[in-house]
């Protein structure tokens, strides 16, 4: 593949920026998480024009906006966690939660 | 008890969070919910109100404090800018007083190396090197200096060294609108407020991009339409911004368009028979930058209307008079299709806009900021923009006229209130002025002629000066910078002001909070104070006086840039300055007890004995009434979240501030039955004047070899240089680094995709950056866009250090670039090579 013929903006400024990110997960033999973004800790949500967890998103349509406001598309979100490393919000508005919900099942 | 940093962290956090709900909270209380506290309560924290330190917005906020260490920080809900709510950058602005590596110790440089020395000693070497240089010695202060710290420095400068070479960085980034507002209404700062975006209907953005520069104003905006009310964005701008993203139109311009986009409405306005007659009749006179029987271009290169300007000399700035026919004929070149073969914006755009100015229903509110000031034609659009409001009618009316932004917190407060500007003295009065100087030196209680008749050196002229060789005229050796960091803002750092290095007889004095591009350079480093660690009062964009007290301790030893200034003012007393006497032979800066005896703040031990800001506010405050700016007394002050100047006393005792300038009702100087009233007006008939100022061609016009087009500009996570907020980890982490933003087709035809380490080069220099493409906004073709935030990319070594003739405010937005693509991939770089 030519390097013309993908300039994603996924792959954004993964030199310097990329690697001031603090890596919060997932570490080998963790187990699948994904991403929630949690509306009342979003600066967004408070028409306050934050973007940074769906710019740095590395997973193509992982994160999308909807007029100024980021949600997780859980299917693509790969639950490495760059979002919430980069959560510029006071409080960190990005939840790390299991990917499978566990089910406990009731003894017979 | 100190807190650790991560507890402090999360402190902040958890009331900070409290501050986002609050916002809610306001929507909620229509409903009848219960409001919310107005601070979180948190065991053993007490809370007082301060201005956020960041940009010109002037929000509030409640600082928490315990221990004496600022612990949380949340929106100020009484507040009337902010209402409760903060941007990013709000929020965490507790956290700039503790990076790591704050400056807590006088340093000289011996030997080439900044050692620490005794405050005694650094205040001794800074008077005694002032006192040698004289004439050569110059001051430049800052849009974040406090009032009493601008007062005080040019009290010393003009009232007691006789000396004009004081200058603040707000010269970088409001001179043009100063000179705009003063060659159209007489008088600067503008006339209508914040309260403007909760009323208008139509919003015009005049290359600028509040979503991320003026969040808070944004939001308020924003909050509106969320609420089903119908507000237009119309977005003129060379990018499409995060602002664009929200707008319903977009008129994307070449650099420089908006000169042709302003004069064009005009033209439409004449043509189609619909300006207000009435208020044009009444209110307005025309004028044009000559006399139009010599021979007029309506296109002009930036060479030839600076010769036009010099040949006019110190006049220039006020024109000459011209006839309403001559006014029209003068503009009618500027058709749509001529306006849009020289902006760039289709014609029916262009039509689009003049018809909105033509309908008297609507309310339209236009907003500019760095976009129309960094210009080499900054003047001339600021003038072209309050044209089209005057013309059309839409000017002084709730939601109905001009708003300029300003970036920094006390750009109009110290700089252009205080005059900390080479030619000018308190209260928007002038050096060059006999009966000005009369009334500062009786203020002052000075012998007549004290103040020095002659304009001082502007920034760039400063720190050319002082980068120059002496004995190839440069004739500044030695310069004090207070609260900002000209080694990174200046344009063309390396000739402006990196090329000092070198020059061994030049003498750099700078206080400053942390190590930054300016320190680098600095002979002396003063460790100062900052924000909530010091007294302080700010100005606002919208003429808002903003007070705060001292809440926390300094660092180590570092002590307040005011007590800076005035201490060594007293060394040079003491070292037998004549000028820190007055006429009577008394200190200059005396201050004195309850009891009359006189206070020795200059002992750092001392200072605060007695409020020094309270005795410089209330000292400077005189000159406010001058020219109508009156601020309110310090105590008032004390008690409110700001008041807009001016603020008049009603009754004894209580003061009303004032919304809306020149408009009867709310302006207490309009006499009864006038309706708006330009009483400042430089034609001395209360009206304000109707430009013609040509098209210019930027100074630097892209070319064969550097065919893009470079601008600079900010980012929502950082603050100017950084200084500060690169030291917030969430910030930093959300912003980490400069980049070059690029159109995708200019990106594809060099190769170049995103996350690439390429090359922009321009006649200055050259700085190697990650491309970024698709990113939070997009630059249109031919256009590069780069940050400046960023010390370890420093694109300033770059920039055009080109000016406008009046302002003397450089360009930071245009100048001509190539960008290439290095071979080797960024070392980082996740590009799998395959």
């Amino acid at each position: 593949m030519s390097r013309q013929a993908r300039p994603t903006r996924r792959d954004v400024l993964f030199g310097r920026l990329g690697a001031a990110v603090r890596r919060v997960g997932p570490k080998q033999g963790d187990e699948l998480k994904r991403a929630v973004i949690q509306g009342r800790h979003c600066l967004a949500y408070r028409e306050l024009m934050c973007s940074t967890c769906y710019e740095r998103c590395p997973e193509e349509g992982a994160i999308v906006m909807d007029r100024g406001i980021p949600s997780v598309v859980a299917d693509r979100c790969t639950g490495c966690g760059d979002c919430q490393g980069v959560c510029p919000a006071p409080v960190n508005a990005v939840l790390m939660i299991r990917a499978q919900p566990v089910i406990q099942r009731s003894k017979p | 008890m100190e807190l650790k940093r991560r507890e402090f962290i999360q402190i902040a956090a958890m009331t900070a969070a409290t501050g986002l709900a609050g916002s809610m909270a306001d929507r909620a209380r229509a409903s009848g919910a219960p409001p919310l506290p107005d601070q979180p309560d948190i065991p053993g924290v007490n809370w007082e109100k301060a201005p956020c330190r960041f940009c010109g917005t002037g929000c509030h906020v409640q600082v928490g404090v315990k221990d004496d260490k600022v612990v949380a920080i949340a929106g100020d809900r009484e507040a009337d800018v902010n209402k409760g709510l903060l941007c990013v950058k709000g929020y965490h602005v507790g956290m700039i007083l503790y990076g790591e590596d704050r400056l807590t110790k006088p340093m000289a440089r011996r030997e080439g190396q900044l050692v620490p020395i005794e405050w005694d000693e650094a205040i001794d070497i800074a008077a005694r090197r002032i006192m040698e240089s004289g004439s050569k010695f110059g001051f430049y202060i800052s849009g974040q200096s406090t009032i009493p710290e601008g007062y005080a420095a040019q009290k010393l400068m003009k009232g007691g060294l006789s000396n004009n070479h004081i200058e603040a960085n707000a010269r970088l980034c409001m001179a043009s609108a100063v000179t705009g507002f003063l060659s159209t209404y007489g008088v600067d700062e503008p006339a209508s407020c914040y309260d403007d975006l909760d009323t208008c209907d139509t919003l015009i953005l005049w290359g600028n991009n509040p979503a991320e520069m003026h969040p808070i104003l944004f939001s308020r905006v924003m909050d509106r339409q969320a609420r089903g009310d119908k507000v237009t964005l119309i977005d003129i701008g060379t990018r499409h911004t995060r602002t664009t993203e929200r707008a319903d139109h977009f008129l994307k311009m070449q650099g420089n368009g908006d000169l042709a986009i302003a004069n064009c409405i005009a033209q439409q306005l004449i043509e189609n028979d619909t300006y207000d007659h009435a208020f044009v009749e009444k209110h307005c006179n025309f004028r044009a930058d000559r006399d139009p029987s010599k021979a007029f271009d309506s296109v002009i290169d930036h060479d030839t209307y600076v010769a036009h300007v010099k040949e006019a000399g110190a006049s220039g700035l006020f024109g000459e008079a011209i006839s309403f026919e001559q006014y029209k004929k003068l503009v009618s070149y500027y058709t749509p299709e001529k306006a849009e073969e020289l902006s760039g914006v289709p014609a029916d755009q262009l039509r689009m806009l003049a018809d909105v100015f033509a309908d008297k229903s609507k309310k339209i509110v236009s907003l500019w900021c760095m976009g129309m000031n960094q210009h080499t034609a900054g003047t001339a659009v600021n003038n072209l923009v309050h044209n089209v409001h005057l013309m059309s009618g839409h000017w002084g009316k709730p939601g109905d006229g001009p708003q300029s932004l300003t970036g920094q917190p006390a750009a109009c407060g110290t700089v252009r209130e205080v005059g900390t500007l080479a030619h000018a003295l308190p209260g928007g009065r002038i050096v060059a002025k006999e009966a000005h100087r009369d009334h500062a030196e009786g203020f002052w209680n000075l012998p007549k002629g004290r103040v020095n008749p002659k304009p001082g050196y502007h920034t760039v002229k400063m720190f050319q000066m002082l980068s120059t060789p002496t004995d190839q005229g440069g004739d500044i050796d030695t310069v004090w910078v207070q609260v900002t960091n000209p080694g990174q803002t200046l344009p063309n750092t390396k000739k402006l002001f990196k090329a000092k290095a070198e020059l061994k007889d030049k003498f750099l004095i700078v206080s400053e909070v942390y190590p930054t591009a300016t320190t680098e350079l600095a002979d002396l480093v003063l460790p100062a104070a900052m924000w909530v660690e010091k007294n302080g009062i700010y100005g606002n964009s919208e003429r808002r006086t903003q007070q705060w007290f001292k809440m926390v301790t300094p660092p180590g030893e570092a002590r307040d840039d005011c007590w800076q200034t005035l201490a060594v003012a007293r060394r040079l007393f003491e070292l037998g300055h004549p000028g820190l006497k007055d006429k009577d032979g008394e200190y200059l800066f005396r201050i004195n007890d309850e009891d009359g005896k006189e206070v020795p703040y200059w002992q750092w031990e001392h200072y605060y004995d007695v409020n020094v800001d309270k005795a410089l506010f209330d000292d400077y405050r005189r000159f406010t009434f001058m020219k109508h700016k009156n601020v309110a007394p310090y105590d008032e002050l004390v008690k409110h979240r700001g008041l807009r100047w001016p603020v008049v006393e009603t009754e004894p005792g209580k003061f009303r501030e004032t919304r809306w300038r020149f408009v009867e009702g709310d302006d207490p100087y309009v006499e009864k039955g006038a309706g708006i009233q330009f009483y400042h007006s430089t034609t001395k008939d209360h009206k304000a004047q109707l430009w013609f100022r040509p098209h210019q061609w930027p100074a630097e016009m892209p070319d064969d070899a550097l065919p893009l087009n470079l601008v600079t500009g900010r980012v929502i996570e950082h603050w100017h240089s950084g200084t500060m907020t690169m030291r917030i980890p969430q910030l930093r982490r959300a912003m980490p680094g400069a980049y070059v933003e690029m159109n995708p087709d200019d990106a594809r035809e060099r190769g170049i995709t995103n996350g690439d380490m390429v090359r922009v080069t321009t006649r200055r220099g050259e700085l190697n950056l990650p491309a970024w493409i698709n990113g939070r906004a997009n630059p249109q073709r031919g256009h590069v866009f780069v940050p400046f935030f960023d010390e370890s990319a420093q694109i300033n070594d770059l920039t055009l250090g080109e000016i406008d003739p009046f302002s003397k405010q450089p360009d930071y937005k245009k100048c001509a670039a190539e960008v290439t693509r290095l071979d080797q991939p960024h070392p980082y770089s996740r590009e799998v090579v395959q």
